[in-house]
């Protein structure tokens, strides 16, 4: 972990340089604090040292992944809400409840990121809709043997990602 | 902190096993030749209960909505604008932040622990020395068992260790929490890992307590229950709830005060779970089953005067009878 004070004074040589950065990439004051707070917040977290030669391209690296982050979370939050619109009343959670479900679609969205998207779609609709192999190869026009290969692969996927420390 | 990780193999047997299982409706014929695939190494079990696990975080079943916004994504055009803006970022963090985020997930995590429990879930488990160990609901250990030592780490939640008998001077039984270091001998004990506090109740033998910065050992008798945290370790007079009980599957109040028996019931439940203020007071005396959490709740009328407010299944508050 970096020491505070390494931390402390990158924060006072470019925070204001970062903001503009972030704000460069978001068009949004708000957004753009808020993500450079986390971008030092992260390195606070980091277990290996800071590399302080090319502190702003080091810092760039972060607040990007950043962005990325928040994008893609904006992207899943429209669609989470736009889905809710069209349940029905009775089921719909409410306020506090859509927040932790949120969270947590949001990490599985994540971890299936990186899948190719015939992969995903496979999965999918074995997880969310809980079809058999045989329907989703109907309904996806490949074999059964595929399949079964694709949502095997999606597993080990995600299963690489959240074991990887342990590895 | 670990035990050796499962090879890649391994997994990929346990992910088979799943989804022929899931397939055949869990036939029983399966069931058994998988169970047999388990007991044959200690790395195939690993390999299952991590892929178990796995599978039911993965469940959007669970999520309402889910499956429609997720489908939502897929078909939109929005995957590949997305594409478009991440080029403008510069590529090269794509690869990069898959992994940095997938790291990120959750600091502490049923995500990457050698056994987890999920919500109103409940499992036994042998190690490798004999020992039994219980966890309760929402927990996760690593397990370190080695030639030097036998280590559990209480990452979260709640075990209850019963210690093997076969005895070992040179590796002594030991769980980890935030709090101390527990040393369990010839014991039977449950450890809770709570918000900057552990909780230990020891119900046979002896338990120890060891404390980083503090030399002294305190010893905790039979019958014992003691609460650590950073201000020290302090015996408690009396427990309003039985802390053993949850490994019967039972919650059994003494006396409890309604909004502490509520916050245990969120342990088992998904969703929001609450009272108002004006009965937080109200004490309960019973023993109530915890394989149904919203029925357990359904009893709460017919002994307190209260109701119960269920906005979705997701929501609930207790208040007082109007």
């Amino acid at each position: 972990m970096p020491s505070n004070d390494s931390v402390q004074t990158l924060y006072s040589d470019h925070h204001g340089w970062l903001h503009a950065w972030l704000r460069s990439k978001l068009g949004n004051a708000a957004d753009a604090a808020d993500l450079a707070q986390d971008t030092f917040v992260r390195l606070l977290q980091r277990r290996e040292q800071v590399q302080l030669n090319t502190p702003r391209a080091f810092l760039r690296t972060v607040a990007r992944g950043l962005v990325i982050d928040h994008w893609r979370r904006e992207e899943l939050h429209r669609a989470y809400l736009e889905a809710l619109a069209h349940l029905p009343e009775t089921q719909a959670p409410s306020a506090e409840t859509r927040e932790v479900l949120l969270e947590l679609l949001e990490r599985i969205a994540r971890m299936l990121e990186g899948l190719k998207p015939k992969v995903r779609r496979a999965f999918l609709l074995a997880q969310c809709d809980g079809l058999k192999h045989q329907a989703i190869a109907e309904q996806m026009g490949i074999s059964v043997r595929t399949v079964e290969r694709y949502i095997a692969d999606a597993l080990y996927h995600c299963y690489l990602l959240r074991f990887e420390d342990e590895r | 902190m670990t035990v050796v990780a499962p090879s890649a193999k391994a997994v990929k047997q346990a992910i088979q096993w799943l989804l022929r299982l899931r397939e055949s409706g869990s036939s029983p014929a399966l069931l058994q030749q998988c169970e047999q695939w388990r007991s044959t190494r200690h790395e195939h079990e690993l390999a299952w209960q991590r892929v178990i696990h796995l599978h039911q975080d993965l469940d959007l079943r669970t999520i309402p909505g889910a499956g429609v916004a997720l489908h939502t994504l897929e078909t939109s055009q929005r995957r590949l604008h997305r594409r478009q803006a991440l080029k403008l970022l510069g590529g090269v963090a794509l690869v990069g932040s898959a992994t940095w985020l997938a790291r990120d997930l959750d600091s502490v995590s049923a995500w990457a622990s050698d056994y987890a429990t999920a919500t109103g879930e409940r499992r036994r488990l042998h190690l490798p020395d004999g020992s039994l160990m219980q966890l309760n609901t929402r927990s996760a250990v690593d397990l370190a068992f080695d030639q030097q030592q036998r280590l559990v780490h209480l990452k979260q939640g709640e075990l209850m260790l019963t210690c093997s008998e076969a005895q070992d001077q040179t590796r002594p039984l030991l769980v980890q929490t935030q709090e101390a270091l527990l040393e369990g001998l010839n014991a039977r004990f449950v450890v809770r890992q709570d918000i900057a506090c552990t909780r230990v109740s020891v119900s046979q033998g002896k338990v120890a307590i060891h404390r980083p910065g503090n030399g002294q050992v305190q010893w905790i008798d039979s019958g014992q229950h003691w609460r650590l945290d950073a201000s020290g370790a302090q015996r408690l007079d009396r427990v309003d709830m039985d802390p053993t009980a949850w490994s019967e599957g039972l919650i059994v109040t003494r006396d409890m005060r309604l909004h502490d028996f509520l916050a245990q019931v969120s342990r088992y439940r998904h969703g929001y779970l609450a009272c108002s203020d004006d009965i937080a007071h109200l004490r309960l005396s019973g023993v109530f089953r915890l394989d149904d959490p919203e029925q357990l709740l359904q009893l709460l009328p017919k002994t307190l005067p209260v109701r119960l407010r269920q906005r979705t299944r997701w929501w609930t508050r207790v208040e007082h009878m109007a």
